[in-house]
């Protein structure tokens, strides 16, 4: 049994310029078959007992298995004039869906995991950020991060120091606000919506909205493919493979604190769907 | 009597400066050697995230997880956590360690409070390990020449020798790992091809 709180709320299941395309996307969602299909000029989402509600937003196809607690997420910024969207693809990760959202939380790894690209030694130290759970939005929110990195974004030609804001709007998605390495006082928006399969898969779609009108598409998305395909290694070797909500299970320290809250946040709403309770 | 002993490798693949995954039954174990040839085993887990330790890294005497750059120590004590440069970490925070010993070109594994020392393979020389994704039933119905349970003996004759082989076996999940040694005047190739050849037979009798 998934419990309503899990199956009202939405999530990413395509790419819809695919769908629009003719593309026929048979997928699991939250553990039960699901296609999504073009119909007369409008994408449908048809689970097994019969068609699930569509929002068509930020490139994506999102859809609700239960009856929708809210209205999806919006994201102001990439309206902005001037922005490209990048709509990355889809890498398929053996993690739990939670498990993906939390990495995407995170910067301390940068230097170990994203080596001389978003971070390197010896900069490794996590200055004091500030995280609330905006109530009035049912968000977490991480603001004032900042952090030193080599190649901040496909189109940083020398090391700066990076600030970041981030953002969790969903269970299974995140957004992140950061420096804009070429239009100053601008934010680089970037997000994972993350389509959970199982407890212990997930198909995850980066999604990106940028002020860089260099940079060629395919190098953007590759830039973006080779930073998630080195979060893969990772995902894919944490012990358990459910996100441990009980307190006992991790350590986590100051730097961590986007993460308490999102584990937090997560148990408070009884989103527990990819998470561990009890120690095993 | 049954060793609590499990031979999870031989010392010539783990060389200082190197971590491997290491496996004690249902328990999956990071198992390094510092650069002085220090020798230690620990759950597969680093206690902050969960990242298994195997994939980390050596420098010097210490261990890093390849996630957050956790820095342990060969006593399975966190040294140093990058993230907060001038934090000394709490004792708390500690890998959970196996006993591990090289001894006769083997690496064993037992639970810490293991009291006996490990089998004892005097005269004999590491060969290869291998895995194979058939049990240790079928293994036996392949080669009627060994004999024994977590150590198999026995003489086997090729290339119109005899010689002396013993296999160490190392149960998984999905099958069984075998460390191969044998007599000191044996070839270790001819040695090799034999014991992929017994893989072979052994896991066409599950299929039959």
């Amino acid at each position: 049994m998934i419990a309503p709180e899990v199956l009202n709320e939405w999530y990413p299941v395509a790419m819809a310029s695919q769908i629009r395309a003719g593309q026929r996307r048979q997928t699991q969602l939250l553990g039960q078959p699901i296609t999504v299909v073009l119909t007369d000029g409008a994408i449908a989402v048809q689970g097994p007992t019969g068609s699930f509600p569509v929002i068509e937003r930020f490139g994506h196809v999102w859809t609700c298995p239960g009856t929708p607690a809210h209205d999806l997420f919006t994201v102001p910024e990439v309206d902005q004039p001037g922005r490209r969207l990048v709509d990355v693809g889809v890498v398929r990760v053996k993690c739990s869906p939670l498990r993906a959202v939390e990495n995407f939380l995170d910067i301390a790894h940068f230097p170990f995991v994203h080596t001389d690209i978003l971070g390197a030694e010896p900069h490794t130290e996590v200055n004091r950020y500030e995280v609330q759970i905006r109530e009035d939005t049912d968000e977490v929110w991480a603001t004032k991060v900042t952090f030193y990195q080599p190649q901040a974004a496909k189109s940083a030609e020398v090391g700066i120091v990076t600030e970041y804001m981030y953002r969790v709007p969903a269970p299974t998605v995140s957004v992140l606000y950061k420096t804009c390495p070429v239009v100053p006082g601008e934010w680089d928006v970037i997000g994972i919506f993350v389509q959970p399969l199982t407890e212990e898969l997930c198909d995850v779609w980066p999604y990106m909205a940028l002020f860089d009108d260099v940079t060629p598409m395919a190098e953007l998305i590759a830039f973006q493919q080779m930073i998630f395909l080195q979060d893969r290694s990772i995902l894919e070797n944490q012990i358990p493979r459910l996100l441990p909500l009980d307190p006992g299970m991790e350590i986590p320290t100051q730097a961590d604190l986007t993460s308490i809250a999102y584990r937090r946040w997560l148990k408070k709403r009884g989103l527990t769907y990819g998470a561990q309770m009890v120690a095993a | 009597m049954t060793t609590r002993w499990i031979a999870t490798g031989l010392c010539h693949d783990l060389p200082n400066g190197v971590v491997m995954a290491g496996r004690w039954h249902d328990t999956e174990l990071a198992v390094w050697r510092s650069a002085s040839g220090k020798l230690a085993a620990w759950k597969d887990r680093c206690p902050h995230r969960g990242m298994r330790l195997s994939h980390g890294f050596v420098r010097g005497e210490t261990l890093s997880c390849i996630y957050h750059g956790w820095v342990y120590g060969t006593d399975g004590g966190c040294k140093h956590i990058p993230a907060h440069p001038s934090l000394v970490p709490p004792k708390a925070i500690r890998a959970e360690a196996f006993s591990c010993v090289a001894l006769d070109g083997v690496l064993w594994l037992a639970p810490a409070d293991v009291s006996e020392a490990p089998p004892r393979l005097g005269g004999l020389r590491p060969v290869r390990s291998l895995s194979l994704t058939c049990g240790l039933a079928a293994l036996m119905a392949a080669e009627s020449a060994l004999a024994g349970k977590d150590i198999l003996r026995g003489s086997v004759t090729f290339g119109g020798h005899a010689v002396e082989i013993c296999l160490l076996v190392q149960p998984k999940p999905d099958g069984i790992t075998l460390h191969a040694l044998c007599g000191a005047s044996a070839d270790l190739v001819a040695v090799s091809r034999w014991l992929e050849a017994l893989r072979f037979k052994a896991e066409e009798k599950v299929a039959e």
